[in-house]
This record gives structure tokens, C-alpha cells and sequence, in this order.
């Protein structure tokens, strides 16, 4: 089930080859999936990050997707996490663009703590990342490597306030102590706040952006570009966040 | 960005061909193909992408399908609004794309 070594990543039948920093990002973002975290432990996100890969092949989300209304029902397989918690990371990954306010208050009403949320959410997301770059390169899935045993930091900043989302963020200017490396300089979108509850998913999606986009600070400079031009670039962006029907 | 007229039409599919961009419909061909199910399809328009591009760009094509299927839903599992910023000089743009149809624009006040 797990992969014996966190050290390799297997890039057998690569069409090209892979630039140094995204294989190194892509190598921290497996081991950040396996530790321990703010609110889970490291079997927990293991659990969580296979249960976002499973997701992709369950079949009340083929349902679900498919149909007008939410379908309800129960999700294959016999995961080790509560059933609220595979339905909400299945649906964060299958059927994002049904996501919706009243939907999010129940999750929370049920129990989950929005600090465990907003990390169940950067786990999730991440492997969906990992796991769409695997399937447009060509190559298997990278293997989630085994759960590092520890305990979770259990670290709320006191900064992260409601600002406009359904979650607490911290604001570039609560940035501060243990948080003052956050953000960066310049303009910060709202999509790095997102996570920022749970400050180390903000800085594994900053790692993540920055290797498989752009930095985050360079965003606004349409000059910035890698082997793509910038405006292909943007191109595929939309494209993808158009299928994704993604209003942000 | 670039000077050059873009088909923002070609993003949605409302439109066919490059959308002014180089190598756009292989571009859109192959992100469809990745986002959907079809692995056939997926193979045969990855070789027609790498066979039109560099092999650096094909792989920051990969990365950049993978960064944005991360960046989406965050933003729609979070409930973030679009930046104020973004939002005052998109307003055209939204438009023709017809963003405001997107459950999420309900997270944006004033947006759907």
C-alpha cells in the first residue's frame, strides 16, 4: 500500500525529463503528506490523501456528479476514516464546483473542528495535484510513502480571523511571530490566505504554486514565464479552472 | 498580456481553434483529455501536444494542470472571495466567459 522509500520519486516512462525543483517540491509535498500535522497525525493525512486518490474512482461521486441534485448513498471501499470525513474529502475532490456555504456548515455542525477542516482540505487538494501532473505526464500515480509517526502541533493562530470566507484567515498584516514568514512581500491573493488557519498547509501550497506555476510574488508580472509562454500559460489555467467550473 | 488578441471564447469551448495562442487547441485538447476519463484519447493527444512542443514545456504543461486542480478547490472547498483587485479589473472578462454562472461566484458579493 505504501511506498518503502519517501526519497525517490518514480518517473519510469516519463515522456521528458523533469526539472530539478519541481522533482524536489513534488519529493517535500509526499513528505508533508505523511507527517503529522496541525490537527492530524500522519496516519491520519496518509489516510486522507488516499482516500482524495480513491475518490477518483468511487462510484456514488460518478453518480453524484452526474446527477442534477446530490446523490446520497455511501462511498466504496472500507476507508479507517469516519464517514463524514471520506464524504466531505470526496466531494472536495470529485465535485468541487457543488460546493456551497450550507453544505460547509454542515460538515462543521456534524463536529469537524474548521482547523482539522482546512487541513483535510490542503491534504486533499495537494494529492489532486500530484495526481493530475502523474496523469497528464503519463506516469503511475506517485506512491504515498508510509504515515512518520508523531504527534500534531495542535498550533491555531490567533491572528486567523472570519474575513469573507467560510473559514478564519490571517491577514497579511496579522502575519506576525511564529506566522511572519507566510506571506512574502507584495500582493497576497486570497487563495494563499485559504489555508492559512493552518499556516503549514499555506506554506506547502506556496511550495507547490511556486513549482508548478509560478512564485507567488511574480504572479502579477506577465513577464515571468517558464518554458511555456506566459500567455499559454494563462491559457491552460483557465482552461483548467474552466472544466473545474471554478469562479475564483 | 501579451499585446496579442486572445478568443477567451477558446477557454470555454465556445469557440474552436488556438484562440490566438500558439499551439492553443492542442493546449485545450490535452487538458480536456487529462481532466477527463478517456485514457485512449488522453495518450493520443499527449503525443500531439509533444509532438508541437518542447519537452519543457510539455512538463510545465503537466505541472501547471496539477497546480491548478489544487488552487480550484481550495478556493471552492474555502469559500474565498475573488481579490477586490481582481475583481474590479475583470469585470469584461467574467462576462464574456460567463463566470457568473459557477456556484462559487456566490462567494463573491456582487458576483452571481
Amino acid at each position: 500500500m505504501y511506498a518503502e522509500r519517501t526519497d525517490e520519486l518514480d518517473y519510469t516512462g516519463a515522456p521528458a525529463p523533469v526539472r530539478q525543483d519541481l522533482v524536489e517540491a513534488q519529493r517535500f509535498l509526499l513528505n508533508h503528506l505523511r507527517s503529522p500535522g496541525t490537527w492530524w497525525t500522519g496516519a491520519e493525512r496518509v489516510a486522507i490523501a488516499w482516500e482524495s486518490r480513491r475518490a477518483t474512482s468511487c462510484g456514488l461521486c460518478r453518480e453524484r456528479k452526474a446527477s442534477l441534485s446530490p446523490a446520497m448513498g455511501r462511498h466504496e471501499g472500507v476507508p479507517p476514516l469516519p464517514a463524514t470525513i471520506v464524504d466531505a474529502v470526496h466531494r472536495i475532490r470529485t465535485d468541487p464546483a457543488r460546493l456551497s456555504k450550507s453544505w460547509f456548515d454542515g460538515v462543521i455542525a456534524e463536529g469537524l473542528d474548521v482547523g482539522r477542516y482546512v487541513e483535510l482540505v490542503g491534504v486533499t487538494t495537494l494529492t489532486a495535484g500530484l495526481d493530475a501532473f502523474a496523469r497528464a505526464f503519463g506516469i503511475a500515480p506517485f506512491a504515498i510513502p508510509p504515515p512518520r509517526p508523531g504527534e500534531p502541533s495542535r498550533h491555531r493562530p490567533e491572528s486567523a480571523k472570519p474575513e469573507g470566507a467560510w473559514v478564519p484567515m490571517i491577514a497579511p498584516e496579522g502575519a506576525v511571530g511564529p506566522e511572519a514568514d507566510l506571506y512574502g512581500g507584495g500582493f497576497v491573493p486570497n487563495i494563499m490566505r485559504a489555508l492559512s488557519l493552518v499556516p503549514d498547509e499555506v506554506r506547502a501550497l506556496r511550495l507547490s504554486s511556486s513549482a508548478h506555476y509560478v512564485p507567488v510574488e511574480q504572479i502579477p508580472d506577465p513577464t515571468v514565464r517558464r518554458a511555456l509562454t506566459r500567455p499559454q500559460m494563462e491559457f491552460v489555467a483557465a482552461r483548467v479552472s474552466a472544466l473545474n467550473e471554478c469562479f475564483y | 498580456m501579451s499585446g496579442k488578441a486572445v478568443e477567451l471564447g477558446a477557454v470555454t469551448g465556445q469557440v474552436a481553434g488556438d484562440g490566438g495562442i500558439e499551439h492553443g487547441a492542442r493546449l485545450i485538447a490535452f487538458t480536456d483529455a487529462v481532466l477527463g476519463s478517456d485514457d485512449g484519447r488522453l495518450a493520443r493527444e499527449r503525443e500531439a501536444l509533444r509532438a508541437v512542443i518542447t519537452p519543457e514545456a510539455f512538463v510545465d504543461t503537466c505541472a501547471l494542470i496539477g497546480a491548478f486542480n489544487v488552487v480550484d478547490r481550495v478556493a471552492d472547498a474555502t469559500g474565498i472571495p475573488l481579490d477586490a483587485m481582481l475583481y474590479e479589473g475583470s469585470q469584461d472578462v467574467r462576462d464574456e466567459l460567463g463566470l457568473a454562472r459557477f456556484r462559487s461566484a456566490a462567494n463573491t458579493p456582487g458576483a452571481s
